[in-house]
């Protein structure tokens, strides 16, 4: 199939455990395109003009929201961010009747981050805008999925053949789950580690391989993606001290180096350095974190055009 | 008054009868059961090709009266029942405030006389509010009716309290009734644990959390030497661990749900709240292991845990609703079409554990057809194919995890006290 016969099958972004990988190939040959934008003085395509994208964020993250925001802009939508706590529910507003408010103000994305899994099917199943899941729980969060798959793509030039650990707090980790089923399908094979405590039972069911020695994960890997720890997950009893994680599980010089020589280091953010991974090595020649946010933008870009132009390939398009 | 069922398929498991001929129903009660009944005078409904049995037990509804009748009350509960199939039901004492006395367990009966068109049995809560503290008065519920002890909807956390519980209603010859489910290993989970709680994200319930909480329970009923009846098992190890106990000789009785019985946490893929129930539905070897345990009569029973909600408490984010649909309606449909003819259980054995093996628990008199008892009869159809559609439920719990599936088989009559209350799916009381 050739580029240009390619479209996005859905209306909605709600995940990637069902996107087809011939999507998500469009989506980051998209992406590359879009990080021609953002490089110029002028950060502007009129592409979108006249488009209007709601960011719904019922939990914090500045990271995600921005991206989102910036990415809309630069195409030329309006974009506005409604930042609710989901204690709206408690105050008798449901999640159906923020939906349609929102979609009666006429919009034609709505980009959600919401703390419940499946509140983004949730969302599709109601809401006639295009759902652009942000992260629901600890389900899904796609567009973070492709961007880690589009920086892996951009140093390794491929993702097929590749080995990539991910490393953390598995059981929580939206980022950990797109990650699976985006890499999976474009070819890599995906090893992840952690405390067992951290781990979801049965997730080895899913065709990967699952360690607790992190060291057995990072082996001969070609990518090293090292997920947040949550201090709170310490005070549930999931693992002993920040200490004893950095310690055994943490991500230091001496464990990346039992990965290969040019192996990517990567992290969704924010760090704990310190915790998670090892400050110096955060910043080192082989960390690719600072250009994860960059290849967000370029991806949510992507996406948004992509979603709202109608799916067909940029190039199909002019 | 006479009405005679003719030639329909009288299956009555209390006397392994299993015959095509005639019932004969005057004043309310069965005054002939044979080959060829004399028919002078009678109604007759022709049950060629239809299933005769002793009319339906549910043992396990929730009829959320008094304090929450806008989920559901005694007129619309017994009204989905007997569009279900059933002549009796018990309903769960975990209500606003919970039946937790003789005052509200007499309240309760006067008012299913004369709101209710099925017959209501009452279990009355184990302790004061079902708070888990203190003991109910539970003697005084009993003497005013209350069939089984129960604080149903929520595991019983205090160990020292089911002991005392089990000790205390055993005297009276009635069994505790246990939602066998250790929460704090069950985590405030919202599904089954497993390979899809795991791809979802979803913070799992594991098996391992009711199998621990029906060995203590068993245990303790063991040590009282008083009967417990474990609602609602869904695990392959609570089946074994209560096969055991039976064979040991520990007065436990236990029921599966239509549910746990046909589906699995496979379906909750699609974040569907209609499928949020506890326990969880578990993975396909669970349910395999909860049809052994119907087959072998480690189960006795199949009890629907009806537990409607208001439409607007489901319809939102998988975690935040409430667990728990409606099953009156279904139940036949269900169970006929995933157990029957798939060939997993015969016709007999599915009618003992949804009629005899229920109502032996309770110690009522009813599930079973006998001259000179009351005519508590259901006529089902076993060929009927029908679509489940919520919108036209009886109850006011307008979700189902059956919605819009098709199923084989149905009950066409329900007669209580010989009168048709329910014909062809309409209840006409
Ligand atoms: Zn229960």
């Amino acid at each position: 199939m050739s580029k240009a016969q390619v479209s996005l099958r859905k209306k909605d972004i709600l995940g990637l455990e069902a996107m087809p990988a011939a999507e998500m190939e469009l989506i980051l040959d998209t992406a590359k395109e879009m990080k021609n934008i953002i490089d110029r003085d002028i950060k502007k395509a009129p592409t979108l003009r006249g488009k209007a994208i709601v960011n719904l964020f019922f939990e914090n993250s500045t990271r995600t929201r921005t991206s989102f925001e910036l990415a809309g802009k630069y195409l030329g939508a309006d974009v506005i961010n409604i930042s609710t706590s989901s204690s709206s529910v408690a105050k008798g507003e449901s999640l159906r009747d923020t939906l349609l408010t929102v979609e009666a103000m006429g919009v034609d994305i709505i980009v959600m981050r919401h703390e419940a899994e499946g509140s983004a099917q949730f969302a599709a199943n109601i809401a006639r805008p295009v759902i652009i899941n942000a992260g629901d729980g600890a389900h899904e969060h796609p567009t973070q999925g492709l961007l880690d798959m589009f920086t892996i793509k951009q140093f390794k030039g491929r993702l097929a053949g590749l080995k990539v650990a991910i490393v953390g707090d598995i059981l929580h980790s939206r980022v950990a789950r797109s990650n699976v089923w985006g890499l999976q399908k474009m070819g890599a094979e995906v090893h992840l580690a952690g405390p067992q405590t951290l781990l979801p039972r049965e997730i080895e069911k899913i065709g990967i391989q699952v360690h607790n020695r992190v060291e057995d994960a990072l082996d001969q890997a070609d990518v090293v993606n090292v997920l947040r720890i949550q201090r709170e997950r310490q005070q549930k009893g999931l693992f002993p001290s920040a200490r004893e994680y950095a310690r055994i599980f943490g991500i230091n010089a001496k464990r990346l180096a039992l990965a290969k020589q040019d192996a990517l280091l990567m992290h969704p953010g924010p760090m704990n350095r310190g915790l998670e991974i090892a400050p110096d090595i955060a910043y080192g020649d082989q960390s690719a974190i600072q250009e994860q946010v960059k290849n967000g933008l370029a991806v949510r870009m992507a996406l948004l055009f992509l979603v709202l132009m109608g799916g067909t390939h940029i190039e199909a398009a002019h | 008054m006479k009405l005679l069922i003719k030639g329909g398929r009288i299956i009555n498991p209390a006397e392994n009868m299993d015959v095509v001929g005639d019932i004969l129903i005057e004043n309310g009660k069965i005054a002939a059961i044979g080959s060829s009944c004399p028919a002078a005078g009678a109604e007759i409904i022709d049950a060629a090709g239809l299933v005769v049995t002793p009319g339906l037990v549910d043992m396990h509804v929730h009829l959320r009266e008094p304090g929450l009748e806008a989920k559901e009350d005694i007129a619309s509960g017994t009204r989905a029942a007997a569009a279900g199939g059933f002549t009796t039901i018990a309903c769960m004492p975990n209500t606003r405030p919970a039946i937790d006395s003789s005052i509200v367990v007499a309240g309760l009966t006067q008012r299913a006389k004369t709101e209710g068109v099925v017959k209501l049995k009452i279990i009355g809560a184990l302790s004061k509010g079902l708070e888990g503290r203190e003991l109910a008065e539970i003697g005084d519920m009993i003497e005013s009716g209350a069939v089984a002890i129960s604080d149903d909807g929520g595991h019983l956390d205090s160990t020292r309290l089911l002991k005392t519980g089990l000790e205390y209603t055993g005297m009276f010859g009635r069994p505790v009734i246990t939602h066998s489910e250790d929460e704090g290993l069950a985590n405030e989970g919202f599904m089954h644990e497993g390979a899809v709680s795991a791809v979802l994200g979803l913070k799992g319930r594991p098996a391992v959390a009711e199998d621990i909480a029906v060995a203590r329970d068993i245990m303790l009923a063991e040590y009282a030497n008083a009967p417990i009846h474990i609602a609602h098992v869904s695990s392959k190890g609570a089946v074994e661990i209560i096969r055991q106990a039976k064979q040991r000789g520990v007065k436990v009785t236990a029921e599966a749900t239509p549910h746990h019985l046909t589906l699995t946490d496979e379906e909750l893929r699609t974040f569907n709240t209609a499928f949020k129930v506890n326990p969880p539905l578990r993975s396909a070897e669970h349910v395999a292991a909860l049809i052994d345990g119907l087959k072998d009569g480690t189960l006795d029973a199949i009890a629907t845990d009806h537990a409607p909600h208001a439409f607007e408490e489901k319809d939102v984010e998988f975690r935040y609703a409430p667990s728990g649909f409606a099953g009156l309606e279904t139940a036949v449909g269900v169970v006929l079409t995933g157990l029957y003819h798939t060939g997993k259980l015969t016709l007999p054995e599915i009618i003992a554990k949804l009629s005899y093996g229920p109502a032996k628990i309770l110690g009522l008199d009813s599930g079973v057809l006998k001259v000179g008892a009351p005519a508590d009869i259901t006529i089902i159809d076993t060929e009927y194919k029908w679509a489940v559609d919520c919108i036209k439920f009886y109850t006011r719990g307008k979700h189902s995890p059956f919605e819009s599936r098709n199923l084989k088989g149905k009950p066409l009559i329900t007669i209580v006290n010989g009168s048709i209350i329910m014909q062809n799916g309409e209840v006409l009381k």
